[in-house]
Parts: C-alpha cells; structure tokens; sequence
C-alpha cells in the first residue's frame, strides 16, 4: 500500500515536471513589469490586453521578501528580496484583478484587462 | 508590529490546526506513545521548509519561476489524499470504538498506519513553511532598527500565537468524547481538504494545464478573501471570494465524494443490527 502511493506521488510529480517546462515553451507572450520598492508597487495599476496571455516580471527592489497572490488569479509567488519572478498570467476576460504583498498588506495594486 | 503579527498567525494557523488534531488523535485512539509520528513529520515539514526557503532564495530564472510552483501543487494533492485517508480511518475507528477490547484492537490496526499522521504533519507545516522561513529570514535580517525589531518580534509573537492555537486544540480536544471529536475533526479537515483540493484545480487552471472556466460569483465587496475574517475563512473552509466554475465545482465534488465515502459509508453498517429492521411497514 505505502509503495504504491509513493509511486502515485512520484508519477505525478515525474509528469509536472515534464508537462510544465512544456507549457512554458510553448510561445513569447508580451512581458509586463511590476516591481515591488519601499512596500509599494510600481505601478499599482497594471493595464494589460484583454484576452491575451502575457508575464509578469515581478522584482523585488526591497530589502524583505515579498509575497504576490492574487486569489482573483489563482498566483502565490515568493519573491526573495532583490529577486525577479517571471509569472505567466492566461488570457484574461476584461475586468479588474486585484493582488496583493501577502507579507505587507500595504502594498497593493490590481490589474485592469482591457 | 500587528501587521507581522497576522501574517504569521494566519501562515501558522492552519498547521497548529492540523498538529493540534493529529495528536490529539493519536491520544484519543490511545497511541499517545507514538505522538513521535506527528513530531517527526512536523520537523521535517521544518526543515523541508528551510530548505525549500534557502533553495528560492538562491534560485534565479525558470527554476524559481516554477519549482516553488510545483512543488507547492505537490504538496496540496499529497495533503488532499492524506487527510482523505485519514478521515476515512477516523469514521472507521469511531464505529469500532466502543469498548476497551475493541480499542486495543483499534490501536494495533492504527499503528502501522500511523506514518500517515507523519505525512500528515508534514504537509501541514510545510504548506505554508517556506513562506513563513522566507517572510522571518526577511524581517530578521533587516532587524536593525526599534522599529524593525517590532516588526520581527511581532511575527514571532504570531507563530506564539499559532501555536497556542494548536496548543489549546490539543488540551480541549482531550476532554472532548471521542465520537464527539471525531465528528467535529472529520467535519473540519472534510471542509479543509475540500478547500486545498479547490485552490490546487484553480492553481492548475492558473497554470493553463486546465480550461480556463468562468467566474461563478463574486462576493470581494461583501467579504474579501485577501482580508483578514475572509483570508481565514479561505485557510480554514476554502472561502473564495470570486471562484472560477472549475474551483467551486471541484470543492462541491470533493465535499460530495470524499463526504459520501466518510459518512455514508459510517451511518450505514451500524443499522442492521437496530431493531428496525423487524418492523413489517413496506406495503404501501
């Protein structure tokens, strides 16, 4: 019983492993910069296309880690201090999609679709 | 200083929840001699969550991008499947409880599998532990100023806080009847799973190994998820304030599977030998 689970749990984390790098290589969508300074944003206001996938590139200029999420988009991303985060974000219906710094409450913003 | 303070109180809340179920389990089925299943999982899920903080810290480009992601999804189904388990198993010890001979045996059937309360302990704390290991290593590196050491000692007094949470789970679970405890966990880790379960599917979806599916309803005016009561209640019940269709259905489903399979399958086996049986009122 226990072997067999583990080999499930392996299975699944083997084929992660195989199917993400896949995915992520599958084409170049547009880069959008967001970075994170003195427990604030730069922007808060993110504009981005409506229904196109793209990335965003999160730096962390501070000194603390900082945390993206946003529950409106299903992301939960450390971003260790003086790091960059590559995020790729799907298509997204137009709209208003807020995030947050899970580790400073301060800092927020959104991202406007249009 | 309380903005530190809830971040790891909310980060450490739900593995003091699970550490103070665990082993209150493993003394309400009189295994209290094996609580080192549950210590040895939650101090792996300390290290692993060292570890996994170090490795981020030190990773640049796709592999920061995705491992923490992947692993992080690991991590939930694993804990999704265990407490599934595990939850199934409580049912089962509920109904073979009743007296002092059928708790021995009991206790010889739990014991080789009591590795799944380590598995157990270990998603819990690890779940949320490299953040917490990252969010500290933060606070107490830059802890140069009055002000910066209140932001840290905040964030332990959080932890603290977390754990007497956990702490006092145990010391009150302890007194509770175990039918009573069992409804109550299974009840609650039932809602948990549930809630992990949904936000690996919206994490899946996220990641576009899953359709994209519409917004069901929208409630962040009303009580928003990133807020504090709608941030435990996401940790706690899996709360949402705007769920995609595959999130709020994957939870319905989970609640409706792994429900039917704890407590359908419970309520059944006890009845045919009520006395209900006998009386003759099927002519309609």
């Amino acid at each position: 019983m226990r072997s067999r689970i583990l080999l499930l749990v392996a299975g699944v984390v083997a084929s992660l492993l195989v199917i993400v790098p896949a995915a992520s290589a599958a084409d170049a969508p547009p880069e959008i910069p967001l970075s994170i300074d003195k427990s604030q944003f730069q922007p808060s206001e993110v504009k981005v296309k409506a229904n196109a996938p793209f990335v965003l590139v999160i730096t962390n200029k501070g000194a603390k880690a900082a945390e993206f999420e946003s529950k409106d988009l299903r992301v939960e991303k450390v971003v260790p201090a003086g790091k960059t985060v590559n995020v790729r974000i799907r298509a997204l219906k137009p709209g208003t999609y807020a995030f947050i710094d899970d580790f400073n409450h301060q800092a927020t913003g959104r991202i406007v679709a249009e | 200083m309380g903005g530190t303070f809830v971040v790891t109180l909310r980060e450490g809340f739900e593995a003091a929840l699970i550490l103070g179920i665990v082993y209150t389990y493993l003394h309400k089925i009189g295994a209290a001699r094996h609580y080192h299943y549950a210590t040895r999982g939650g101090l792996l899920g300390v290290v692993a969550s060292v570890a996994l903080g170090v490795l981020v810290t030190a990773l640049s480009g796709p592999l920061l991008d995705l491992g923490p992601d992947v692993i992080g999804l690991g991590v939930i189904f694993i804990a999704v499947i265990v407490l599934t388990w595990h939850g199934y198993w409580m049912q089962q010890h509920a109904r073979a409880v009743k007296g002092d001979v059928q708790r021995k045996i009991d206790e010889a059937q739990a014991t080789h599998r009591l590795w799944i309360i380590g598995v157990i302990a270990f998603t819990g704390v690890f779940r949320e532990g490299a953040e917490t290991v990252l969010f500290l290593w933060g606070l107490l590196s830059q802890a140069t100023s009055t002000s910066s050491w209140a932001s840290a000692t905040g964030a332990v007094l959080g932890l603290a806080m977390a754990a007497a949470l956990g702490w006092a789970i145990f010391r009150g679970g302890r007194h509770m009847s175990l039918q009573r405890f069992f409804a109550v966990t299974s009840i609650l880790l039932l809602l948990l799973a549930a809630g992990m379960f949904s936000t690996g599917v919206g994490r899946l979806e996220a990641m576009g190994f899953l359709p994209q599916s519409p917004t069901v309803w929208d409630t962040s005016s009303a009580l928003d998820d990133h807020a504090l009561v709608g941030g435990f209640l996401n940790g706690l019940v899996g709360y949402r304030a705007r769920p995609s269709l595959l999130e709020a259905g994957s939870y319905l489903v989970y609640l409706i599977v792994a429900g039917a399979l704890l407590f359908r399958g419970g309520a059944s086996k006890p009845r045919p030998r009520s006395p209900r049986r006998p009386i003759p009122a099927q002519v309609t």
